[in-house]
């Protein structure tokens, strides 16, 4: 337990500092300046090249790269160019909205995703399987704005049963999840698909196994084969794409926080990127890196939770 | 009788399937936001972007601006309808005899917000003098190139000395950008959060900022020309159109700010409950050529260009009749505006003729760069089109933002599409793309130089009449010239609700929300 512990705290060191040296020099490849950008088409030269000293800009590479990994030690991830508040305040307030639609993405997607996989591969082959195969395939291969549009357009405009808007400052509870509903369905039903076709394919391996044809010939009952023997050793593999998905559907959440109108994880590092606001950009990337490492961490323990084999290793 | 009950029955619709929808989740919600928002006086507005920076020595993006509208108030400002400058916080002024000083009373019992005491000269003066520190990294800082010196001789006095006779100063000083007024204490007090803790004088107060989601705005009741008619205003972003659209026309929404697509634009018109409003803004949009490089140089070329490009396609085709056709850089929304100049209608032929008496009967190759943003990125593809028709080997290039501001800077590219958004001040578009001192260093990407002369002069001549010759003058020169073509004036397009009352719609691409009310 505390080696694993030890373990993922390693990992974290090492995927932070190798995450955020990846976006401290990609940034600054990529041209513009932030200085520039921030103060528009009327900045003057000398304003700009004021300003670039104020950020620091005006240093070699290298120095500022030191100087942010021992500010970042420190806790510091500096103050964003744009709006002048601390960027790790900026990141952690972005942050609930995303997990709300993340966290209520991905259980509409297990809800939806896993039943569809078991009754497929009990049903391989028959009319039903290959019609939730079909619509899986489906839900794969249309892009999340797509369906975003296309959710807004129908249930928000033909039968205005949901806001277009997909979220509300309101302080009353069922406001907010009435905003909620449409962006978590579109984001669940994205990975409803993937999880419904990892399980099928995960249960169909299982239930060809030897064990289960023992557990037939000895007569124990369909329900518990399926539920009790096939489904919890499928459960790894799910899990381990659940765990995928899950810092998948941040990323996806950058294109639903646009379609409708959210503020959150996403749509603030697509505006830093856009502005150069490279602290922002950095503090932002370190937190998703961090948030990544860390699910997938307490995913690993729950497989020990699931197959005690996993224990030892 | 059929106006008045579609509505009803669009209401009924509404109320029947939220109905289906409440007895499903239990009576979730009364999604009525109509009659549940607008009575308690909540004004709505939609955003295309998020705001990020209120500080008026660095405020940029019509975003920012449209809220530090809300929140500050200038010397003078420009009246909304006519575009004329009235009094703000000053009282009145006097202009000595040679235009070199200015001195301003202001109005006495104006107080700055949340607490941070009475406006004084000397808050004038600070925020004045910290656009002109050259530590400060101002943007505007070339605005007020003309200032010698700032004196307080009292609380309510303010003295202004400049270099030379500067004409256009009052210009300089309107509520806008370098001209809004800050607090001496509350920019000293808070310091580095400033610009997202804004304090002033203005209607509103603000609030709350929420990144990527809204603003808001509530009113100020002790204001000094009278508490607004609306108790809060939320800015919402909503980048997309069509969903603003949708926002609008579900009432979740009360103003769609910046309406932009032709196509929404004749959506909005259809929609019941809906007005949309329009005004001919004081921007043009324009293909600017660098004339520093062959065969760009030659007055020829560029004369030959704009006889290739059909503006009216343009306008017609792609914006749906939504813009004006331009000749100049200015638009009658200027004071200042002439269309007494030299013309390029389309005519292909006579562009063919032009070239081949450059000697580039051949054609040559042409790159027109541009930003990402929509319709900077759309408009080039008809005028590279149009080009081809004379034999000049045109392609496009599309480049984000930071990336375009940086080439544009370098000066290296042969062109580039401007559209200059700024006040109704000549020397805002002028200067800018045409000085060789052009403040906005990159925007005279053309690298022209033939009317500097002028423009000293326009800055130099007090006397109204002869001033508005000169800038005739400018436009005549730069027109025969053609180092920026002029594609279209643009035309600014708002839609709001019913609901709405007292919208005065302005040509700088902002909103202001003060004098608006909302019906109950």
């Amino acid at each position: 337990m505390f080696a694993h512990v030890g373990r993922t705290l390693l990992r974290l060191i090492v995927t932070g500092v190798g995450i955020v040296s990846v976006a401290f020099f990609l940034m600054r490849t990529i041209p513009g300046d932030p200085a520039a950008y921030m103060l528009g088409d009327y900045a003057t030269k000398e304003s700009i090249s004021a300003l670039r000293a104020k950020l620091g800009l005006d240093q070699p590479l290298w120095r500022q790269y030191t100087l942010f990994l021992s500010n970042a030690a420190s806790g510091n991830l500096g103050t964003s160019v744009v709006t002048g508040q601390p960027a790790l305040q900026e990141v952690m307030a972005s942050i609930p909205s995303s997990a709300v639609l993340a966290v209520s993405g991905l259980l509409i997607a297990i809800l939806i995703g896993l039943p569809l996989g078991i009754i497929c591969a009990v049903r391989q082959g028959t009319w039903i399987d290959v019609g939730v195969m079909l619509g899986a395939l489906a839900g794969i291969s249309f892009p999340v704005f797509w369906m975003g549009l296309a959710a807004i357009l129908i249930f928000s405009y033909w039968i205005p049963i949901f806001p277009a808007l997909g979220s509300s400052n309101a302080k009353d509870m069922l406001t907010q999840i009435h905003h909620l509903i449409l962006p978590a369905l579109v984001l669940g039903i994205s990975i409803a698909a993937y999880i419904a076709r990892l399980t099928r394919s995960a249960m169909l391996e299982v239930l060809s196994q030897d064990y289960i044809r023992v557990a037939r010939a000895m007569g124990v009952s369909e329900r518990r084969i399926i539920f009790k023997l096939a489904l919890r050793n499928a459960m790894v593999p799910i899990l381990a794409v659940i765990g995928v998905t899950f810092a998948w559907s941040f990323g996806n959440a950058i294109l639903i926080e646009a379609v409708f109108s959210r503020p959150g994880l996403g749509s603030m590092l697509l505006k830093a990127i856009l502005a150069r606001d490279y602290q922002l950009v950095q503090a932002g990337v370190l937190i998703l890196a961090f948030m990544v490492v860390l699910i997938n961490a307490s995913l690993d323990l729950t497989y020990t939770l699931i197959d005690p084999r996993l224990k030892a290793a | 009788m059929k106006k008045s009950s579609s509505p009803n029955t669009n209401l009924t619709r509404r109320h029947f399937l939220g109905l289906m929808g409440s007895t499903a989740a239990a009576s979730m919600l009364p999604w009525d936001p109509l009659l549940a928002q607008t009575a308690s006086g909540i004004l709505r507005v939609r955003f295309g972007s998020d705001i990020g920076n209120l500080d008026p020595a660095k405020i940029f993006l019509i975003e920012n601006q449209t809220v530090a509208g809300h929140l500050y108030n200038g010397l003078v400002k420009y009246d909304q309808k006519t575009n004329n400058i009235v009094p703000d916080l000053a009282s009145s002024w006097e202009i000595s005899a040679d235009g070199t000083v200015y001195v301003f009373k202001l109005k006495s019992g104006v107080t700055f917000h949340k607490g941070f005491g009475p406006l004084t000269s000397d808050d004038v003066k600070f925020s004045f003098e910290r656009v002109l520190d050259p530590k400060g990294g101002s943007a505007y800082r070339g605005q007020f190139a003309a200032i010698k010196s700032i004196e307080t001789p009292d609380p309510l006095t303010l003295k202004i000395t400049t270099t030379a006779p500067a004409a256009g100063l009052l210009h300089k000083l309107t509520a806008f950008n370098q001209g809004w007024i800050v607090s001496r204490k509350a920019v000293t007090e808070i310091g580095d959060k400033y610009s997202m803790q804004p304090i002033g004088t203005g209607p509103f107060v603000f609030d709350k900022w929420t990144p990527g989601n809204e603003a808001r705005v509530i009113a100020n009741k002790d204001y000094f020309e009278g508490a607004p008619g609306v108790n809060e205003v939320i800015f919402r972003v909503i980048k997309d159109e069509t969903a603003a659209a949708i926002a609008i026309e579900n009432r979740e929404i009360d103003i769609f700010f910046a309406l932009q697509q032709p196509d929404m634009i004749a959506r909005m018109r259809k929609t019941k409950g809906v007005v949309v409003t329009e005004r001919l803004a004081n921007s043009t949009i324009n293909l600017v050529l660098n004339t520093t490089i062959k065969p760009l140089d030659d007055v020829r070329v560029r004369r030959a260009m704009a006889h290739a490009i059909n503006r009216k396609a343009l306008i017609d085709g792609y914006f749906k009749g939504t813009k004006n056709e331009a000749s100049t850089v200015l638009t009658p929304a200027f004071v200042e505006y002439s269309d007494d100049v030299a013309k390029y209608p389309y005519d292909p032929a006579k562009a063919k003729a032009l070239l081949k008496e450059a000697g580039l009967g051949s054609g040559f190759k042409f790159v027109i760069t541009s930003v990402g943003l929509s319709p900077y990125d759309k408009i080039p593809v008809p005028i590279a089109e149009d080009l081809k028709d004379i034999g000049i080997d045109a392609s496009i290039q599309v480049l984000e933002r930071a990336a375009y501001q940086q080439a544009r800077s370098k000066g290296e590219i042969q062109s580039c599409i401007t559209g200059l958004v700024g006040p109704p001040d000549p020397d805002s578009p002028l200067v800018s793309l045409y000085s060789t001192k052009s403040f906005p260093p990159g925007l005279n990407t053309s690298r022209y130089d033939k009317v500097d002369d002028l423009l000293e002069k326009a800055a130099t001549t007090t006397d109204a009449a002869a001033r508005k010759a000169v800038y005739q003058e400018i436009l005549k020169r730069t027109a025969s010239d053609q180092p920026v073509i002029p594609l279209y004036q643009d035309r600014l397009f708002l839609a709001h609700t019913d609901a709405v009352q007292g919208l005065v719609q302005n040509s700088l691409f902002t909103m202001q929300s003060y004098g608006v009310s909302l019906k109950g």
